[in-house]
């Protein structure tokens, strides 16, 4: 009864009702397009920045974070692989050795990152250099002397795929230790410092030089189907596979800077939702008042034939809240279309931004797309609900307070 | 006059109505205010954070320096160039670079030696306020050195603590000597915080035997409103043997980077406008439309359409007018105070914190004419072509469809 | 520097006593490639167990400075050698001793040991033309490469033989191919390092051939880098003994410090 009401007294102001509504449809709008867009982002930049290595979350010596080098290594073989595999959400455990070294040929010696890899157990998906071959391919077995080097060093160093180089480390004695290898492919993720300073070789060829056993490495690099699930299965693994020497620890962690750039992101995203929030809130809480004002002659009336204030209260939240439903329909018509499109398509801006772009060494995808995870949704539609109502509450009480007589005499 | 005066008796007699319309605007006029003031002032801070620390605005090095950085490629007369940069209009700091190793204990790490402009250096940058622990470079204690976050964590030194530092001279010899850890500096940027080691200018001219000449001038400009691009230009012009750079041209990714956070604040700006837009636009749309009737009985009366048209838009502006007052009123103090104290965002992060993240989650507002400007402007222009339909319409109406109206 | 001069002294002994028999036994059928193998097999083997003490003053002249040092070295095979500065002041005590796999630097002015690790590798070492690397690098001249002689006979009114060395398809060295010239039988002329793409890399000559230690042996080693003309690093040999019968023990930590 008192919905049917509430929605005609709404439609007999069609102007004023539309604009309100469509004023709420827009702010709706606007927060799930940059939530979607924020969470995107996020989501894009935590998954290529575990691709780069350390993985959603990483199994790794204890004081590696502190103090990373080849001197740290922990068991890494197939009883470890297994355990970790058999936690839900991991979709891949894979050993990895990681440490500085010299890198030189007879024009110049570089300082870099040498990292053993698996070539068997990396899939593109995970691994961002192999993701970013641009020639040549990777290793033709487990234990050739072949390397996979960025083209900025290619550059450095006067290599081309088949020429040699010959890296030198400190190994588990530490001893200065070298070998040698061919380049077999080459890599452009984009960023200088990565293409400049990385290079990949056959782990089972790294363990040889650096007198590790066989099945040691530096870290486990495990990556999950869905990577907000990192923190609880870090700590998860902490307790099932934790050791005395061995730490699990996840992205935000490994990659703190990552961790910084996403938590601002994030930050400013929140920001401007509150404006956007506050504006569609006064949208509703302008209009309901307008409408109360301009009916005290009707409410007048009401009262006095027997309507209570409180009827009157919930009358009018009530044409709040559809007010703000209307403005919901409209929002999903509007944001159907343009959700598909910014999931699948999005918006390119690759022309706009410069080869290289990238945060502390994480190259970014300068597509701007869409993930719109349920939670997320619902929290938004919580948040516009509650609002619709809170900005119902004051025209309402207003409403409320309406004495019968003296209504009859204002115009 | 008389049009104006009569605007202000309309706007008086129904008060409530007024009130609301009044305070919706004034509400979404502060609201633009404030949110403005924040977008400059995060650019300002993010530019702050991240060139004002270490990089400075623009930096003059040798030919060839920077892409293929040696302890000869100096700029001979630097301290000529300094006084001409500095009469100019810039700050400026000599530093000088070398490379080398550091020791201690068992753990060494190759580091990157700068020496520091102690005097001039505080005027460029705020390096020297950005000490984590301990304090910064002092010349009467030249043996006192700072090191980047990340160094002091690699070596595993503390305050107070010596460690070895070894490098080859400008004469060939073998340079080694004994420095105790004075400062350890909060996050400045990566190459510092990863390797960099910080000893006053005289100290380095010692140590590597380098007793003339800098590697760098890193400047900043006296004045804020001579623009950065015309700045490089002239200076560059003056300098043809050397080369000098801003620090957009030093680092195009930030400057991408920046460019992209001031694009997408703009979009959300804009998107804010047009929610204001529709407040105003409801509000005025509503002043007239609930009014015809009555603008009907006086264009009966014999007042002109013009008159009415002339009557309503000045409603419209003293509104306007009126809401901009209160905005300013209201944003421009709340403003101020996020320009002293700096908008927190840490409430909003979730479970971790910032550390190692070269940008405070704190905003400094920025009040400046643009701030003010711009939503008020805003807010009077969309006032009038918000009221422009219904006033046209209202101006034209026929009395008697006027009165039937509703 | 001193440690390629060592390298080839025995190689060049062992040249006399080889030749001697080759001239002896023309009738030997022997491939040349045999012949180089088993020519610098049998200095690698000479040179086990030899020890020696030399002085050694040496001048670099770069585009940026011109230095003169003087040292003094001891070495015994392939694994142990132990050189301290002597001159100039500013550096006199600085100590680098090899022990097998570790290497060691001793600096007096700040009393501090530092041992070498992979990252000081590509730091020339004292300001010369040879690297930290050519110091640590062992001669494995036969483990590395392939030898062939490529040239048998008179040159110059000397003989002279030229070997070719091509390093092994899995060696960790970064050269493409090193030429040598001997003249006499067992005098170091020339070793040109070539990259991988035939290029001249650096070039060292041997010169002045007197009587060291009771050797015949060239006294004046020269560096030259190819990409850099007008550079280079030269090395004296001022005295050299051989046969002293020194110990490992000799080279160890306490021996860097020692004055």
């Amino acid at each position: 009864m008192l919905i049917k009401m509430a929605w005609r007294n709404l439609w007999r102001r069609k102007r004023r009702t539309l604009i309100s509504s469509l004023t709420v449809a827009i702010g709706l709008w606007v927060a799930i397009s940059m939530l979607g867009i924020s969470d995107y982002s996020f989501v894009n930049m935590v998954n290529t920045s575990a691709s780069m290595g350390f993985g959603h979350v990483t199994v790794e010596p204890t004081g590696y974070m502190n103090n990373p080098g080849f001197n740290k290594r922990i068991k890494a073989g197939r009883d470890v692989t297994v355990r970790i595999l058999a936690e839900p959400g991991v979709t891949a455990a894979v050993p990895k050795i990681i440490g500085p070294g010299m890198i030189g040929t007879a024009s110049k010696t570089v300082g870099g990152v040498i990292m053993g890899v698996d070539p068997a157990r990396e899939r593109p998906k995970d691994n961002v250099f192999f993701r970013a071959i641009v020639e040549g391919r990777v290793f033709s077995q487990p234990g050739a002397n072949e390397v996979v080097i960025g083209r900025r060093m290619a550059e450095r160093l006067n290599l081309k795929i088949g020429k040699k180089l010959v890296y030198t480390v400190t190994d588990i004695n530490g001893d200065i230790v070298s070998d040698m290898a061919r380049v077999c492919a080459i890599f452009k993720t984009g960023d200088d410092s990565v293409d400049g300073g990385t290079i990949l070789l056959p782990i089972n060829k790294l363990r040889a030089t650096l007198h590790f056993g066989p099945e040691d490495a530096t870290l486990v690099s495990v990556l999950l189907a869905d990577q907000r699930e990192a923190e609880a299965t870090s700590k998860n693994l902490r307790v099932k596979i934790g050791a005395p020497g061995v730490d699990v620890r996840w992205w935000s962690e490994t990659q703190p800077e990552i961790a910084g750039a996403i938590t601002m992101d994030r930050a400013f995203h929140q920001l401007y939702q509150s404006v956007v929030w506050l504006l569609v809130a006064t949208g509703i809480l302008d209009t309901m008042l307008m409408s109360v004002l301009e009916r005290k002659r009707e409410m007048g009336l009401m009262m006095a034939v027997g309507g209570s204030p409180t009827s009157l209260f919930l009358l009018v939240l009530t044409e709040s809240l559809l007010t703000a439903l209307t403005g919901l329909v409209i929002a999903i018509l509007i944001n159907s279309p343009w959700y598909f499109f910014m999931t699948h398509h999005g918006i390119d801006l690759t022309s706009m931004v410069p080869e290289g772009y990238g945060v502390s060494g994480v190259v970014v995808d300068p597509v701007i797309k869409m993930t719109l995870f349920k939670e997320s949704v619902v929290r938004i539609l919580v948040t516009f609900l509650s609002l619709a109502i809170i900005a119902g509450l004051y025209p309402a009480y207003k409403a409320s307070r309406v004495p019968p007589v003296e209504s009859m005499k204002a115009i | 006059m008389k049009t104006l005066a009569m605007a202000l008796r309309n706007l008086g007699r129904n008060r409530t109505r007024t009130a609301i319309t009044l305070f919706s605007m004034a509400f979404a006029g502060a609201a633009m205010i404030l949110y403005m003031a924040m977008a400059e002032g995060f650019v300002q801070t993010l530019e702050n954070n991240t060139i004002g620390k270490d990089l400075g605005e623009v930096q003059i090095h040798a030919k060839g320096y920077r892409s293929d950085p040696d302890l000869y490629k100096r700029i001979e007369n630097a301290d000529d160039v300094l006084k001409v940069v500095e009469r100019k209009g810039f700050y400026g700091a000599k530093r000088l670079y070398g490379y080398g190793l550091s020791a201690f204990g068992n753990a060494s790490a190759g580091i990157m030696i700068r020496g520091v402009d102690l005097e001039n250096e505080p005027k460029v940058t705020t390096i020297s306020k950005s000490v984590m622990e301990g304090g910064w470079l002092d010349s009467s204690d030249p043996r006192g050195v700072v090191i980047g976050k990340k160094l002091a964590r690699t070596l595993g030194v503390r305050l107070g603590d010596e460690l070895v530092v070894i490098s080859q001279a400008s004469d060939g010899s073998m340079a080694n000597e004994v420095y105790k850890v004075r400062g350890v500096l909060k996050t400045v940027g990566e190459v510092v915080d990863q390797g960099g080691l910080l000893m006053g200018e005289g100290e380095f001219r010692r140590f590597l035997v380098v007793p003339t000449g800098a590697h760098e001038i890193a400047m900043t400009r006296k004045n804020k409103e001579w623009g950065l691009e015309i700045a490089t230009a002239e200076t560059s012009k003056m300098f043809p043997e050397l080369e000098v750079r801003n620090w957009r041209q030093l680092q195009p990714i930030l400057s991408e980077l920046m460019e992209m956070m001031t694009y997408s604040i703009s979009i959300v700006i804009i998107i804010a406008y047009s929610s204001v837009a529709m407040i105003i636009l409801n509000a005025m749309l509503m002043n007239v439309f609930e009014r015809i009737r009555e603008f009907g009985i006086m264009k009966a009366l014999g007042v002109s359409p013009f008159q009415i048209f002339s009557l309503i838009t000045a409603e419209a502006l003293l509104s306007a007018f009126f809401a901009g007052g209160i905005a300013l009123a209201f944003g421009a103090p709340a403003s101020l105070h996020f320009q002293e104290k700096g908008l927190d965002l840490s409430v909003f992060t979730p479970s971790f914190n910032l550390s190692g993240m070269s940008l405070d989650p704190l905003i400094y507002f920025r009040l400046s004419p643009k701030a003010v400007g711009m939503p008020l402007a805003f807010m009077f222009v969309l006032v009038v072509l918000a009221t422009l339909y219904p006033s046209i319409k209202a101006a034209l109406i026929k009395p008697v469809d006027a009165i039937h109206h509703q | 520097m001193s440690k390629n001069l060592f390298r080839l002294l025995p190689f060049l002994i062992s040249f006399l006593l080889c030749l001697f028999y080759v001239q002896r036994d023309t009738a030997f059928a022997e491939t040349p490639e045999a012949k180089a193998e088993r020519i610098l097999n049998k200095i690698d083997d000479m040179w086990r167990g030899e020890s020696s003490r030399g002085v050694i003053s040496m001048k670099v002249e770069t585009a940026n400075y011109t230095r003169s040092m003087r040292m003094e070295a001891w070495s015994k095979g392939r694994d142990f050698s132990l050189v301290r500065i002597l001159f100039p002041l500013k550096e006199k005590g600085v100590a680098t001793l090899k022990a097998g796999n570790e290497v060691y630097t001793y600096l007096p002015q700040t009393d501090r040991t530092i041992r070498l690790t992979s990252g000081m590798m590509m730091g020339s070492w004292m300001g010369s033309h040879f690297t930290n690397d050519d110091l640590v690098k062992e001669s494995r001249l036969l483990d590395d490469y392939e030898a062939r002689i490529t040239f048998d006979g008179e040159r110059n009114g000397k003989s002279e033989l030229d070997f070719s060395l091509i390093p092994k398809p899995t060696a960790a060295v970064v050269w493409g191919r090193i030429e040598l010239t001997v003249a006499e039988g067992q005098i170091p002329v020339k070793e040109i390092y070539y990259d991988e793409d035939m290029n001249v890399a650096r070039t060292m000559t041997f010169k002045d051939v007197k009587i060291l230690g009771g050797r015949r042996l060239p006294a004046v080693l020269r560096m030259t880098p190819a990409d850099k003309p007008g550079e280079f690093t030269e090395i004296v040999y001022e005295t050299l003994a051989f046969g002293l019968g020194l110990d490992e023990t000799f080279f160890s930590i306490s021996s860097l410090k020692r004055k």
